[in-house]
C-alpha cells in the first residue's frame, strides 16, 4: 500500500529528518506540538501540527502516550506512524497498536522488537545462530546476592545492564566485588526508573573493546543485505560523541564475516525494516554480538553518506511492501563518512547538560558537509529532552581528507548562547592516536589528556572582552550606583565598612 | 569603591581568572593593549548575523558574555569558557583581604555541578566522608549522577532532602573539614 500521510511521533533534528524524506517522496507530515517547546523549529517544516500543549489527565509524556498518539493518528486519518528514535520507537505494545489499528508502524514488526529488545531472548536466538557471545547471567539477576555469585564465576570486571536498556543508560561496569552491591542497586533503580522494568542481568566486560555496529535493511519478503558498519567507540559513559564509517580497524574479510553474522541475528527474527546490530571487538579482532536495535538511529547519516542510500526512504518503501531495489553485491562504500555530535553540554565540567537559548548558530557549506539539527536561531534547549545541538557529518574521499574537513568545519561552527561539545571535537581531531585510526571505547577516559582544545591567546581575549564589556557597561550606568545585593542598592559607605 | 567609580576613576582594570591569573587592561579599553610587553592591536568585531568576535593573529575568534554576575563573567572564546572578576585596582586589594579571610574556614560547601533531582542521599548528619566518596545519586537529563565529597571530614548539614528539585549551585551539603 502506498504511503500518503505519515504521522511522526517525535521531535527535534529526526523529525526534520523525516519531513525531508517524506517531501521528496510527496507524503504528507504529521507532527505532534507539546507545551514543552511550543515554537519549536519541526512544528514549521512538517503540512500538518497536532496539537498536544492542552494539559490532559494522563501524567504519561507526550511522546510516550500511545493511546492519546494512536487516537490522533486515527482522527487525522494518517496512513503511518514513524517513531523516530528513542521515546517509542522500541516499543512492542506501540507497534501492535498501530497493527491493531491499521496503521502502518513504520519499523519492524512487534515480534522482532518484542526479542530484540529483551536481551535475554536475544541473546538465546543468536547462541542458536551460532553468532559469538560473551559469558553472563541466563537472565534478570535477582538480588545483589545473586549477582556477587555470578559475577564471581565470570570474573571482574562485570557490567551490569538493564534488560530493557539501549543508549548507554542502565549500564554500570564493576571492577570490584565490594562495589557490587551498591552499583547493582543503582543499576537497578536507574532501569526502573527509565524502562519501567527494574531486571538488570550481568556480562563479561571486555576491557578496551571497540564498539562497531552494522546497518541493516530487509524487506517484507525475505531479502537482507547490510549496509557496512559504524565506528561508534569514541564513547564517554557509553554515550557516543562520534561515529565513522567505515571503521579503521575492519577489512573486507573481517567486515564480511561481521555482516554475515548480522544478518544472522536479523534473519534469526524475520526482521524487516532498517536495524543495527551492535558488536563489541576485542583488540585480536574477536567480535561479539551486544544487542540489536530495532529503530533508526541517530548516527545513521554516516552510512547514507558512504552508501548513498537514503535510509528513511527505504524504510518507508518496506513498511508499504515493497521488495529492496538492490541486492548486497551493488552495496558500495563510497569514501570515509565522520559525524561529531554537538550537543549542549560543559565539557568543561564534566559534560553537564548546558540549558539555554541558542541565540545564534550557523556553519560552512560545502559538498563535504551535511548539517542535521533542530535548532535554529532562538531555539531553546530544555531540560526535558537531550541536549543534541546538532549533527555535523563530513563525508569526503578518505579518511584523512575527512579530518582535514571537520577542523574547517568545526572552526567554523559558530554557536552563540550555551556551553557546547565543539572544543570537545577539536580536542579529538587534534589526538595523534585518533589520527591514526588506534582507539577504543577506553579513549576518551585514557587516550585524551583534555577534554577541550584551546589556543595560547584565548584566554587574553577572553579577559579582555570581560574588562571591555565591564567598562562599558560601567560608563552607561555612571551615576548609578554600580553594587546591589539582592536587588539592593547598597550605600557606598556599607561597602567602605566592610572593607574594613 | 564609590569614590572609585565618581571621583578618582581607575584608569586600569584587572580581569582575574579563575586560576588567579590577572590580566591588567588600561581604560579607556580601545583596540590597543599591553600583552606580553607589547602593545598590540585587538580587532573587536561585530558580524552582520549577529556573532562578535575577535580578530587576532589574522584568526577569527568568536566571542560572547555567557554569564554575567555583577563584576563576574564567563567568556565563551572559540568553544572554550573561562570565567573571571573583573576588578579596579582597589577592589582588588579588598577581595585579597576577603580571600585570606575565608582561607581560614573550617566548613566546605558542596554545591549541585547541575540542574537535576536528588534521587538519593547516602549520608547522614554527621557521618564520615572521605574526598571522593559519593555522598548524593542526583538525576539530571535521564542520567544518575554520583556527587562526591570534595573533602574528608564529617557532614554538618544537609541541606536537601529525597526528591528535591535542585538548580545549579544550590547548597547540598556542607562538610566539616577534619
Amino acid at each position: 500500500m502506498k504511503i500518503k500521510s505519515i504521522l511522526i511521533a517525535n521531535r527535534g533534528e529526526i523529525a526534520i529528518r523525516i519531513i525531508r524524506t517524506a517531501q521528496k517522496m510527496g507524503i504528507r507530515s504529521y507532527v505532534i506540538k507539546t507545551a514543552k517547546e511550543p515554537n519549536a523549529w519541526y512544528l514549521d517544516e512538517a503540512d500538518e501540527v497536532i496539537d498536544f500543549t492542552e494539559s490532559i489527565d494522563s501524567n504519561i509524556p507526550e511522546f510516550l502516550d500511545i493511546e492519546r498518539i494512536i487516537d490522533h493518528a486515527k482522527k487525522h486519518k494518517v496512513d503511518a506512524i514513524h517513531p523516530g528514535y528513542g521515546f517509542l520507537a522500541e516499543n512492542p505494545d506501540f507497534a501492535r497498536r498501530c497493527e491493531e489499528e491499521k496503521i502502518i508502524f513504520i519499523g519492524p514488526s512487534p515480534d522482532a522488537i518484542y526479542r530484540m529488545g529483551h536481551k535475554t531472548i536475544a541473546k538465546e536466538l543468536a547462541r542458536k545462530h551460532t553468532v559469538p557471545l560473551l559469558g553472563g547471567s541466563k537472565g534478570a539477576v535477582a538480588d545483589a546476592e545473586e549477582a556477587r555469585t555470578i559475577a564471581s564465576e565470570i570474573g571482574y570486571p562485570v557490567i551490569l545492564k538493564a534488560a530493557a536498556g539501549g543508549g548507554g543508560r542502565g549500564m554500570r561496569i564493576v571492577g570490584k566485588e565490594k562495589d557490587i552491591e551498591r552499583m547493582f542497586n543503582l543499576a537497578t533503580k536507574e532501569a526502573e526508573k527509565a524502562f519501567n522494568n527494574p531486571d538488570v542481568f550481568i556480562e563479561k566486560y571486555v576491557r578496551e573493546p571497540r564498539h562497531i555496529e552494522f546497518q541493516i535493511l530487509a524487506d517484507k519478503h525475505g531479502n537482507l543485505v547490510h549496509l557496512g558498519e559504524r565506528e561508534c567507540s569514541v564513547q564517554r559513559k557509553h554515550q557516543k560523541l562520534l561515529e565513522e564509517s567505515p571503521s579503521p580497524a575492519l577489512d573486507e574479510e573481517l567486515r564480511s564475516r561481521m555482516g554475515t553474522a548480522a544478518l544472522k541475528i536479523a534473519r534469526s527474527v524475520n526482521y524487516y525494516s532498517a536495524g543495527t546490530v551492535e558488536f563489541l571487538m576485542d583488540e585480536d579482532n574477536n567480535f561479539y554480538f551486544m544487542e540489536m536495535n530495532t529503530r533508526i538511529q541517530v548516527e545513521h547519516p554516516v552510512t547514507e553518506m558512504v552508501t548513498g542510500i537514503d535510509l528513511i526512504e527505504q524504510m518507508i518503501r518496506i513498511a508499504e511492501g515493497k521488495t529492496l531495489p538492490f541486492t548486497q553485491d551493488e552495496i558500495k562504500l563510497n569514501g570515509w563518512a565522520i559525524e561529531w555530535r554537538i550537543n549542549a553540554e560543559d565539557v568543561q565540567s564534566g559534560f553537564s547538560p548546558s540549558l539555554g537559548t541558542i541565540e545564534k548558530i550557523s556553519w560552512p557549506e560545502n559538498e563535504h558537509i551535511r548539517v542535521d539539527t533542530g535548532v535554529r536561531d532562538g531555539s531553546v534547549i530544555t531540560p526535558y529532552y537531550d541536549s543534541m545541538i546538532a549533527k555535523l557529518i563530513i563525508h569526503a574521499e578518505d579518511r584523512e581528507k575527512a579530518l582535514q574537513q571537520s577542523t574547517i568545519a568545526i572552526r567554523k561552527f559558530w554557536i552563540k548562547g550555551t556551553k557546547t561539545t565543539l572544543a570537545f571535537c577539536r580536542a579529538v581531531l587534534q589526538n595523534r592516536n585518533f589520527r591514526k585510526g588506534r582507539f577504543n571505547t577506553s579513549f576518551i577516559g585514557k587516550e585524551l589528556k583534555i577534554f577541550y582544545q584551546h589556543e595560547a591567546d584565548e584566554e587574553m581575549l577572553a579577559a579582555f572582552f570581560a574588562a571591555y564589556d565591564y567598562a562599558r557597561e560601567i560608563h552607561e550606568h555612571e551615576d548609578k550606583p554600580l553594587y546591589t545585593e539582592k536587588g539592593k542598592e547598597i550605600a557606598p559607605w556599607v561597602l567602605n565598612k566592610r572593607l574594613r | 569603591m564609590a569614590r572609585v567609580a565618581k571621583k578618582k576613576k581607575s584608569t586600569r582594570l584587572i580581569a582575574l581568572s579563575a586560576s588567579n591569573k590577572a590580566y591588567e587592561f588600561r581604560k579607556p579599553l580601545e583596540k590597543r593593549v599591553k600583552y606580553q610587553g607589547k602593545t598590540v592591536d585587538i580587532k573587536l568585531r561585530e558580524a552582520p548575523h549577529g556573532f562578535t568576535y575577535i580578530v587576532w593573529k589574522n584568526k577569527k575568534y568568536m566571542l560572547d558574555v555567557i554569564e554575567k554576575n555583577q563584576n563576574r563573567y564567563t567568556i565563551m572564546i572559540n568553544g572554550v569558557w573561562h570565567s573571571f572578576t573583573v576588578e579596579t585596582p582597589i577592589s582588588l586589594k579588598r577581595r585579597r583581604f576577603l580571600e585570606k579571610q575565608r582561607e581560614t574556614s573550617s566548613t566546605v560547601a558542596v554545591e549541585a555541578p547541575m540542574p537535576g533531582k536528588i534521587v538519593e542521599i547516602l549520608v547522614e548528619e554527621g557521618s564520615e566522608v572521605k574526598e571522593g566518596e559519593p555522598i548524593i545519586i542526583l538525576e539530571a537529563m535521564k542520567m544518575q549522577n554520583e556527587i562526591a565529597s570534595h573533602a574528608s571530614g564529617v557532614v554538618k548539614s544537609i541541606g536537601v532532602k529525597q526528591n528535591d528539585v535542585v538548580m545549579k549551585d544550590d547548597l547540598l551539603i556542607e562538610i566539616q573539614k577534619g
